[in-house]
């Protein structure tokens, strides 16, 4: 069957089956900007339907339409053929709406059993203690979860709650079940379980929608996708003998072209680490770096690649084993020492952990080298000022932007930002950078990308973690993957997309 | 029974925090003698329960409001401005004094809940404002005089009356609301909304949890039990007291530490609450009848909340973890290859 | 609060930057929310003040200015505590009260070394709550309860047996009055010049506003946190004992009988000048006329005849609409 592709016009203009839920020409702004001018999606009860974008494409601000917390501007949102209007996450769940995200929103001080039953709109207000718990193991059995109702959700790995939020999701007896980006934490055979239920669901008439960034299980588990890009529904494809390179195209108009990887010869190491372990995050990491070497950690969330990076920053205080930075010791557990001793760190979530919001540009990208722009405690103004001016520069970011509040920057600048802290101070040796580019649209990332291979030239020692296989490929000059906190294998400049997918789903941990 | 054990040792000791602070208060009491030089008597039950009464309400609400994620400071300032209010109105009518103050308390708390909930304004500052002013308010309505007395001795005398030798009605209405709320938070889902609510507020909001409601009937329940916590102090000492001090805030702060609620929400218990007044009260009455100075008093419930503070910092235990991790390092095996 | 991108000039090595030396009330003015209540106080004052006898005099103002001097200084000192996101001191008034007795008693050696000595003691005790604070991530309200409760009790002893007196004569020295304004007022400016310096001007300043605002992000940037935040109470606490010397001087002795009250009174002036009490955010300036205008308020209510009572439920209440006005402003600018 050959892929149909309908512009969206016609689509809405067709008569739809009444059960599912259907989008009509909504439209969202925020202020003057359009995240959504015009996107149509019809999907079926009883069918899975993928809505795939690249960020900033409008995605997300569909998906917070469609679970309650945004209103449209304009268009309707239609379901079982009845046009509706939901105000708030309360009313869209009692209208059958269930939504599965990545954050979680599982609460750890309460029970698997009690989360189960939490929120739900016909719970009654009277417990009856056996009944929740009946009620938990049936939905766990449907997913087939193997733990007990009873035990605390703070006690499950990520994986495993995420599959909690699955399974009460079904349990709400959803008519649309919306999951977004919901295998980003678990490994193949809980990804497996997932695709079993929801496949279930959707026998059972729900009509799913799966919001995913991982074409391969986009054309695995979804009948149809609707790409977005730049607010509008460019196409409606069947996933039917679909490539995965016909999607990207739609999603950026073009396929990208591959940034070209700068040689880099073998240099002496400058990084030692050894038997590095995070007790319940990773286990027992010895490895090496040189400086001018780019070097990668890959693995899904939870598989222990971030926390790596984080152990490194001295953010876990129960870190041990030993890290040797040009033959200096460097304390572990400590950040504001592990700092001052040139290690650098950016983390992945740059507005909770990563950027002072408020506070301009400038300031940010200054706030980790104030000593060396101040005398005896004093701030210099003219030093801060061409200072400033340099980093911006070296990180891309416009001179003209260096007053502007940094919440007012676009998810790509606020990345730049971060990164470029660390960039032109000659007191970092070592940076860690963790997904260095989420967040950012194709072009960004190259320029990110860029950016980290001119620092690693000038002898830094580059460390990343990612989730976003081509970035590992293009950017990374050693690839180690991991998989629920060990290292699976190590790839010296040999990595494969295929390879790195395979370790990191299912591969085994190397003892 | 077993498995009532395994799942209490499953969930880690901070469970068994209520029992300690229960056997902390029994310990306490039954030391009594040691400072009185006389055996224990009847009385001094009841003395006990009469400062559990004084300040559990207080406690309850307070502790309550923090398991939810939140901080109610204007608890004092209800507190006293109730105290007023029953005794000016019920001077010939008591029962119509408190429920005149149960209604102005409870609308209050409903507002200062809305303002939080709606606006989502942090509780800190909100309830430290509304706590000044309350506290201005009942000095003004007390037309500046450090104290209101209550005409109605009949009253006076039947709030203390020993009931069962060890209770007094008073105590009998505290320990009455702290069953029922046990029983409602118990029973009901609104216990595990409340935990919820404090454990991580972003996921109760998407988990489909009235959040807004919920903390508007929150801060009207803490104010609730502040008002009749108000009312009866007042009625029992003849006098409404316009400027309570910081002392029970420390006392109630304490008092909900010591009974296993966290500062940084999500956990506590009503039982714990209840096992951690009396504890602090329990204390309270050594001090008492050794005849302890008001200052050495001060210091010793300054010196346990801060202790419980300190353990209940988050960062606190970092510098021991480091330690361990450390000491791990050193002793780990020989190096196994590089990769 | 935005503000329209410099021009671009062909040299960039020197940008346009005297704005940075304007304090940031001035700079924003009525585009803030959080100023609004500022100036309409202001204009309120002046309606009302128009109509009040006595108001518009000299003598009164000078009255203003003293009562806004001992609560301004120790109000610099929670505007440091709240910027470094350490919420607000409910010890304020006891630290204040217990410095100003270690400084009546230390007198006999001079006002300097008395001066000193006080401060000394309060800046160390108010430093090891900021390092617990800021290491330990301890709740710092409850924190400061207890500790509230801890030098009630130990004020109580120094002046167990009688109020404390003063052991010399030399504490007359604060309570003179050059160009008929009381040294107190000339002391609040310089240290508000000082304390504002601090925060805009030295390294120290911006890791407070740094740690205030996003403190894990301080964290993972490898920012010194604790020190941070133990700082700014080391300043917080001889700003106190600074307030508490003048308290004492003033009053001949000193008691703890007034201490929440000028907790409040200082919490009040930091949040009605618009710093957050969420941190990040605030300055030495607004702290100033957040105190001028409770003193103000106070001022005229107590010549129309209020009580005590009143101006305590004013200032509640003004604090609280400054709080919401706060965070309309925070809301806004975060779209």
């Amino acid at each position: 069957m050959n892929p149909e592709t309908s512009h969206p016009a016609t689509r809405a203009g067709r008569s739809e089956r009444s059960a599912g839920l259907e989008l009509r020409s909504v439209q969202r702004s925020f202020g003057p900007i359009r995240a959504v001018s015009d996107v149509s999606m019809a999907v079926a009860g009883g069918s899975i339907h993928a809505l795939c974008g690249h960020n900033g494409a409008g995605k997300s601000t569909v998906v917070n339409m469609i679970c309650g917390l945004l209103q449209p501007d304009g268009g309707e949102i239609l379901i079982d053929g009845e046009v509706v209007s939901l105000h708030s996450t309360y009313e869209a769940q009692r209208l059958g709406i269930a939504l599965v995200d990545q954050e979680l929103s599982v609460i750890p001080t309460l029970t698997v059993a009690e989360n189960l039953m939490l929120g739900s709109v016909d719970e009654p207000l009277l417990l009856h203690r056996r009944r929740l718990r009946a009620h938990a193991q049936d939905l766990l059995d449907r997913i087939g979860l193997r733990c007990s109702p009873d035990m605390l959700l703070g006690d499950l790995s990520i994986g495993e709650r995420q599959l909690v939020e699955i399974a009460r999701a079904l349990g709400r007896g959803a008519k649309v079940l919306l999951l977004d980006e919901p295998t980003a934490t678990l490994s193949a055979p809980e990804i497996e379980l997932v695709f079993s239920a929801v496949r279930a669901t959707a026998a059972q008439g729900c009509a799913v929608i799966f919001v995913s960034h991982r074409l391969g299980e986009v054309i695995e588990l979804c009948d149809r996708v609707t790409i977005v890009r730049d607010g509008l529904t460019v196409a409606t494809l069947s996933t039917d003998g679909l490539h995965a390179d016909e999607i990207v195209r739609h999603m950026l108009g073009e396929l990208p072209a591959p940034v070209a990887k700068a040689p880099s010869d073998r240099a002496e190491p400058s990084l030692v680490v050894d038997h590095l372990t995070t007790p319940g995050l990773f286990e027992d990491l010895s490895f090496e770096v040189s400086r001018g070497r780019i070097y990668a950690f890959a693995g899904q969330v939870g598989s222990g690649a971030s926390e790596v990076l984080r152990a490194l920053a001295g953010l876990y205080p129960a870190t041990s084993g030993s890290v040797v930075l040009d033959g200096t010791p460097l304390p572990v557990g400590r950040p504001g020492a592990t700092r001052r001793h040139g290690v650098a760190f950016a983390s992945s979530d740059r507005k909770g952990e990563g950027l002072f919001l408020t506070k301009d540009v400038r300031s940010n990208l200054l706030v980790s080298r104030l000593r060396a722009l101040s005398s005896l405690g004093v701030l210099r103004r003219r030093r801060m000022a061409t200072v400033g001016a340099e980093v911006a520069r070296s990180a891309g970011i416009a001179p003209g932007r260096l007053r502007t509040p940094v919440q007012q920057l676009s998810g790509g600048n606020q990345q730049k930002v971060l990164v470029g802290r660390n960039l032109a101070d000659p007191t970092v040796r070592v940076l860690l950078l963790d997904e260095p580019t989420r967040g950012v649209d194709v072009g960004g990332r190259g320029a990110i990308h860029q950016l980290l291979r001119e620092t690693a030239v000038t002898g830094v020692a580059v460390l990343f973690a990612s989730t976003e296989l081509d970035e590992l490929i293009e950017l990374a000059d050693t690839v180690v993957t991991m998989r629920e906190g060990r290292v699976v294998a190590v790839y010296d400049g040999d990595a494969t997309e295929a390879g790195v997918l395979s370790d990191i789903t299912h591969g085994e941990g190397v003892a | 029974m077993k498995r009532a054990l395994a799942l209490l040792l499953g969930r880690g000791w901070s469970s068994l925090i209520p029992l300690a602070a229960f056997v902390a208060a029994v310990v306490g009491f039954v030391s009594l003698p040691v400072f009185t030089d006389r055996p224990l008597e009847i009385y001094d039950l009841f003395n006990l329960f009469e400062a559990y009464a004084q300040i559990g309400l207080i406690t309850l609400g307070f502790g309550l409001v923090v398991i939810a994620g939140e901080f109610d400071l204007s608890i004092i300032g209800i507190f006293a401005l109730s105290g007023v209010i029953a005794v000016q109105s019920g001077q010939h009518h008591p029962f119509l004094g408190v429920l005149l103050a149960l209604v102005i308390g409870c609308v209050f708390g409903a507002l200062q809940g809305l303002l939080i909930a709606r606006f989502r304004i942090p509780s800190m500052p909100v309830t430290l404002a509304t706590y000044i002013a309350l506290l201005g308010l009942t000095r003004v309505i007390g037309h500046n005089q450090p104290s209101v007395s209550f005409e109605n001795i009949d009253t006076t005398l039947w709030v203390q009356e020993p009931v069962l030798q060890v209770f007094s009605p008073r105590s009998l209405v505290v320990l009455g609301l702290f069953a029922l709320t046990a029983l409602v938070l118990g029973l009901t889902r609104w216990g595990r909304e409340l935990r919820a609510l404090g454990g991580d507020r972003k996921a109760s909001r998407t988990s489909g949890i009235p959040v807004d409601r919920r903390l508007v009937a929150l801060f009207a329940a803490s104010s609730a039990l502040a008002v009749v916590g108000g009312s009866l102090a007042a009625f029992n000492t003849g006098a409404a007291i316009t400027d309570p001090g910081a002392a029970p805030l420390t006392l109630g702060a304490a008092g909900a530490l010591i009974g296993g609620v966290a500062l940084t929400g999500g956990r506590g218990s009503v039982v714990g609450i209840f096992a951690g007044t009396m504890s602090i009260v329990t204390l309270q009455q050594i001090f008492i009848v050794s005849g302890a100075e008001e200052s050495f008093t001060d210091l010793t419930f300054g010196l346990v909340l801060l202790f419980f503070v300190a353990v209940n910092a988050p960062d606190a235990r970092n510098g021991f973890v480091r330690l361990r991790a450390r000491r791990r390092t050193s002793t780990s095996a020989a190096p196994k290859g590089r990769t | 609060m935005t503000r329209a991108a410099p021009e671009q000039s062909a040299s960039v090595t020197v940008e346009r930057n005297a704005d940075d030396r304007l304090p940031g009330l001035l700079r924003t003015g009525l585009r803030d929310p959080g100023n609004w209540v500022l100036f309409a106080v202001l204009v309120v004052a002046i309606i009302v003040g128009a109509s009040t006898p006595r108001f518009f005099t000299i003598e009164n103002a000078k009255a203003i200015c003293a009562s806004t001097g001992t609560i301004g200084i120790a109000a610099l000192g929670v505007t440091l505590i709240m910027v470094c996101g350490g919420l607000a001191s409910l010890a304020v008034g006891e630290t204040a009260a217990v410095s100003g007795m270690v400084f009546l008693t230390m007198l006999g050696h001079g006002l300097v070394p008395a001066l000193l000595a006080a401060t000394l003691a309060a800046a160390v005790v108010t430093g090891i709550q900021g390092w617990v604070i800021g290491a330990w991530r301890a709740n710092p309200i409850i924190l400061t309860i207890a500790v509230g409760s801890i030098l009630t009790a130990v004020g109580a002893r120094m002046s167990s047996t009688k109020a404390v007196a003063p052991a010399s004569e030399a504490f007359e020295h604060l309570n003179k009055t050059p160009l008929g304004v009381p040294v107190v007022v000339f002391a609040l400016l310089g240290l508000t010049v000082l304390v504002q310096l601090l925060m805009s001007g030295t390294r120290l300043g911006r890791l407070m506003y740094a740690v205030g605002e996003n403190r894990a992000a301080a964290v993972a940037a490898g920012l010194p946190v604790a020190w941070t935040v133990a700082c700014g109470f080391v300043v917080a606490g001889a700003l106190m004992a600074i307030s508490g010397a003048f308290s004492a001087a003033s009053s001949h002795t000193i008691t703890l009988e007034g201490a929440n009250q000028l907790t409040f009174n200082a919490i009040a002036a930091v949040l009605a000048g618009g710093t957050s009490i969420a941190g990040g955010f605030g300055s030495a300036t607004r702290t100033l006329f957040g105190a001028l205008m409770i003193a103000t308020i106070s001022d005229l209510l107590l010549l129309r005849g209020a009580e005590v009572g009143t101006q305590t439920l004013v200032k509640g209440l003004l604090v609280l609409v400054v709080v919401l006005l706060g965070h309309v402003r925070s809301r806004r600018s975060r779209t």
